[in-house]
């Protein structure tokens, strides 16, 4: 058996829990089940799921964000909840809110199964404007960042400003934006860092939910062993990502911010309390924007409870 | 190669259906110009107002992937009349009277084919995104709307060669050189002259000539 | 039956192979190429999925997969450059740019050797700054120049054919249609290509005008320098040409020094010549002609773009490029060597296809085995095989292969530029202009030399910039 696999861009960590689990699945079905990997080759990112969907290829990787209404139960994951968690955590939290009724629901109208998480640290900030004193100083700061997060840094003043990911850094030196919120490894591929002043190191107010789907046909036509080696290894290969990012990216990444000598902000408990009070209007938006939808309210208290963990 | 065909008219049912469509397809590709127009000032409105007022267009991005697909395809039909798509030319200048048509109408038919097979499947790639879901990235626009036009517009498309099929199968049937409804195929200096035109508008070729 | 099992049989590269030629047939029987490409494109993936699914279902989910396609590769973001660009070439005929500045370009450099000549060919690159596209530069210049010339008693091939040449500058000077579709499909940074275009585009014009003088100084009866302007009628003629300075300043001010993005560059030019056109006195008739002549090569342009896209897509199923790259990195000679033959195929290419169809159908298997010759896309300088970076050896190629295109635009069989030319002159016939054409073709191929063997040409600015 040979599964197609739809990735984007290039090899990177973000991509190292699907190649691990492609390695692990050829190894313990030696060889008799492969996912052969693809970058950009058979689909444009946004359009992964409707690939899934079709039945073009097995299993593709996405962003929820990309498309909300597409996805509209997982961007729960991507709300402001105000906690530093491990990236080991986050995977677990993903996987179980991966597992609830209403998500499983909501991706089955894409005949799709989310198989494996691709957890991401907090988003933190690379701003080049002179280092933030207060919150007060967000206000005028035109920024680059998802919607929970700006949904916040708006009620502070920030301006939000989308500039296309490839546009990240030239619009960073043109002063088309002040500031934009990544993960480690895209502030790396964008080297935000080689304009910004300062970096924030616990804005702690959500990430990008960016899961791994395998068409749901697919899974259930698969021979008991393929279908075993291929949930076995899930596991497995979220441990190795997780290893990877913490180990390589961010550990290079903190590298990068040192040797550029940007200025570590880091929100104090106050403020870091003022946030999360801003950050729960957002949070109410989403369950009402959404409660004709689906139950999202019981989603949520889900999700929540597991963060607070 | 690309450029503006002569297409002949007469009293026919069939030129009259052409003229009319041709009407259709004329609106259709000025209001793909509109948009490309409005773009424009959509985009100076997003600098001045990120940089004088600190308020850059709210989903700018998202806005200008919608409009693509007007621009974009809203013209394909009244591009396809006037012979406007890219092709090599140089086995078919070389054929004449019916054997040309015959040529012709075979390769619409082959075009037609794929145009049919789009129109379905773009037809389900808006079905999933209106039926489903689908929202823009910043500002969460249904991006229904622009994944319809597409289906519509290639429509027409099928229409204008079904058209041009019909003018093709007459003058296979009838010979001649000079079918009506159909882009004429002329020498390759022709094609140049009626390019060169075409960038610079009639009305203000003569303006220049006269300056010179 | 037989044969339906041998096809599900066939490994997707071969089935990519077949298709692949079948692509070409069409092609070349006259099929317009967007839609031999997507017939061909949806055809190839009905092969590879009935292959893996059987046929029912295997054409079921090819009609879908190719229904994505027109839709996704359109909307995206930085094609919508593409629009802009055709527009401010025709607004900026409208404005009254060309003349202006072919004036201005006669009274500074016209007593030079071949004075003329030169005046075209430096006018026609300041044009080049304000259109996106080289046929509508040539078409505007056969107007305006080749009659002056043909007074002062030029001869008509060189007259034509340095016009038909100039046109040319218009796609390496941004705004440039063709840098923008290039780095699309390679996914490289759109802003740098169009900094990298400025120099290789400069150097090609100094190229050209130095031609000239040597063409002047060498050949009797060539035509006369006009001479006799005073700096103080030098000095008027400039402000006619200055919105042509004013967008070259917003385009390098945007991408390079800090306004905007290039997406918005394109826009704001688009503009400020819409206002010039407007206070030149253009009326709304005029408007309207621009906008759908816009619109109708928009349209072209796109479609060949969805189309190639929906077979490229097919090859991505096949997995045909990595197959071409593993084929072209296996071979046993210097890679310099190997990009010198992929260059003369470009060439053989160019002499029947046009440029954009021919760079889009090409550059996705190309370009990746261009990448992997020099050593993959995030080598360095140092590993590489041509001595530049992974990032700076897509800026340089796509450099060099659009001047490659664009020489394929003067030679025959189809060069469009000469027939564009032909076409507006009725006095110089194709074979004059192609005749005229000839030693430009001979500085093209001095100018590609010179942009291999100093790839710092083009990758100076792109460097200030950060990329490389
Ligand atoms: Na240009
Ligand atoms: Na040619």
């Amino acid at each position: 058996t040979e599964w197609n696999v739809s990735l984007w861009g290039k090899r990177r960590a973000f991509t190292e829990n699907v190649e691990k689990l492609a390695e692990l699945v050829e190894q313990k079905t030696n060889g008799e089940f492969k996912l052969k990997i693809s970058y950009g080759g058979l689909s444009k990112s946004k359009e992964n799921l409707d690939g899934i969907a079709i039945g073009a290829f097995e299993m593709a990787q996405f962003c929820s964000f990309y498309h909300k209404d597409k996805n509209p139960t997982i961007t729960v994951t991507e709300l402001p909840f105000a906690k530093d968690v491990s990236l080991a955590r986050v995977a677990e939290i993903y996987k179980q809110v991966y597992e609830h009724p209403v998500v499983a629901k909501d991706l089955a109208r894409w005949n799709a199964t989310l198989l494996m998480p691709t957890p991401l640290p907090q988003y933190n900030i690379v701003s080049k404007t002179d280092p933030l004193k207060s919150l007060a100083d967000f206000k005028g700061i035109r920024v680059r960042g998802p919607g929970g997060i700006m949904g916040v840094l708006s009620k502070l003043g920030a301006v939000k400003t989308g500039v296309p990911f490839s546009e990240v850094r030239q619009s960073m030196d043109s002063g088309v934006i002040d500031a934009a919120t990544f993960a480690p490894h895209a502030h790396l591929a964008t080297k935000t860092y080689k304009v910004g002043k300062w970096a924030s190191t616990n804005l702690n107010l959500g990430s990008a939910n960016c899961p791994v789907v395998v068409n749901t046909d697919a899974l259930n036509s698969l021979s008991p062993e393929n279908k075993a080696a291929l949930l076995g290894s899930v596991d497995e290969a979220i441990d190795y990502y997780v290893k990877n990012y913490d180990e390589n990216t961010t550990v290079q990444y903190e590298k990068a911010v040192t040797d550029q000598s940007l200025v570590r902000v880091t929100f104090t408990p106050e403020q870091t309390a003022e946030l999360n009070k801003l950050a729960a209007s957002v949070r109410e938006d989403w369950i009402k924007k959404y409660s004709g939808k689906f139950d999202s309210k019981t989603l949520f208290e889900f999700t929540e409870a597991l963060f607070a963990k | 190669m690309a450029g503006s065909h002569t297409v002949l008219e007469d009293d026919s049912l069939l030129s009259r259906a052409d003229q009319l469509l041709f009407k259709l397809e004329s609106v259709l590709t000025l209001l793909g110009g509109i948009v490309i127009f409005l773009l424009v000032f959509l985009a100076t409105a997003n600098v001045l107002g990120r940089w004088i007022f600190s308020m850059p267009v709210s989903g700018y991005i998202d806005w200008v992937e919608q409009a693509m697909a007007f621009f974009a395809f809203l013209g394909i039909s009244y591009t396809k009349r006037e012979g406007g798509h890219i092709r090599m030319d140089i086995l078919v200048s070389h054929l004449h009277g019916r054997f040309l048509w015959f040529t012709e109408l075979v390769l619409t038919l082959l075009i037609l084919a794929v145009t049919l097979v789009l129109i379905y499947g773009s037809y389900l790639h808006f079905y999933r995104a209106y039926s489903i879901g689908d929202s823009s990235l910043d500002i969460n626009l249904p991006t229904w709307p622009a994944k319809l036009v597409v289906p519509v517009a290639l429509s027409v498309l099928a229409l204008r060669l079904l058209l041009q099929i019909w003018g093709y199968f007459r003058a296979a049937i009838e010979g001649g050189d000079r079918p009506v409804a159909v882009p004429l195929i002329e020498d390759a200096a022709a094609v140049a002259a009626a390019e060169a035109d075409s960038v610079m508008g009639s009305g203000s070729a003569s303006r220049e000539m006269e300056k010179s | 039956m037989s044969l339906f099992n041998t096809m599900a049989q066939m490994d997707t590269v071969t089935i990519g192979l077949w298709v692949t030629g079948l692509m070409m047939i069409l092609v070349i029987i006259g099929v317009r190429v967007a839609f031999a490409a997507a017939l061909t494109g949806f055809l190839g993936l009905v092969w590879i999925f009935s292959a893996r699914m059987g046929f029912e279902k295997g054409v079921m989910v090819a009609i879908k997969m190719a229904g994505t396609i027109p839709h996704s590769k359109v909307s995206t973001l930085a094609l919508s450059l593409i629009p802009t660009f055709i527009l401010i070439g025709f607004l900026a005929y409208h404005a009254g740019l060309t003349r202006a500045l072919f004036v201005a370009a006669k009274r500074w450099v016209g007593w030079l050797p071949g004075g003329m000549g030169v005046a075209t060919v430096f006018s026609a690159a300041g044009f080049a700054a304000v259109s996106g596209a080289s046929v509508a530069t040539s078409a505007v210049f056969a107007r305006i120049a080749v009659p002056e010339m043909l007074k002062l008693g030029y001869d008509k091939r060189f007259a034509s054919g340095v016009v038909a040449a100039s046109g040319t500058l218009a796609s390496l000077i941004p705004p440039s249609a063709i840098l923008v579709i290039y780095a699309i499909i390679v996914e490289q940074d759109v802003g740098a290509l169009l900094m990298a275009g400025f120099l290789p585009g400069g150097v090609s014009a100094l190229i050209y005008g130095g031609l000239v003088v040597f063409l002047a100084k060498t050949r009797k009866d060539f035509g006369p320098p006009v001479r006799g302007y005073s700096w103080k009628q030098r000095f008027e003629s400039l402000p006619g040409a200055i919105p042509i300075f004013f967008v070259v300043g917003i385009i390098m001010v945007c991408i390079y020094g800090g306004v905007g993005t290039p997406t918005e560059a394109g826009s704001l030019g688009a503009f400020v010549i819409l206002c010039m056109a407007i206070y030149k006195g253009m009326r709304l008739s005029e408007l309207k002609d621009a906008l759908m002549e816009t619109a109708k090569l928009t349209v072209m342009i796109f479609t060949i773009i969805w189309g190639v896209l929906l077979y490229v897509r097919f090859l991505g199923f096949a997995d045909l490029p990595s197959a071409f790259s593993d084929w072209i990195t296996g071979l046993d000679q210097s890679p310099m060597v190997t990009l010198i033959l992929i260059l003369c195929a470009y060439a053989v290419l160019g002499m029947f296809m046009d440029a954009i169809g021919m760079l889009l159908l090409t550059l996705p298997v190309v370009y990746p085995a261009v990448i992997a010759l020099n050593g993959g896309d995030s080598v360095l300088a140092a590993d590489s095989a041509f001595g530049i970076s992974g990032v700076g050896c897509s800026i340089w190629f796509g450099i060099i292969v659009v001047k490659m295109a664009e020489l394929c635009l003067i030679t025959p069989p189809i060069g469009l530029n000469c027939f564009v030319v032909a076409g507006v002159r009725p006095e110089c016939t194709v074979q004059d202009v192609f005749r005229g054409v000839t030693p430009f073709f001979v500085a093209d191929v001095l100018t590609i030399a010179t942009l291999i063997a100093a790839p710092g040409i083009v990758l100076w600015l792109p460097g200030l910039m950060g990329f490389t």
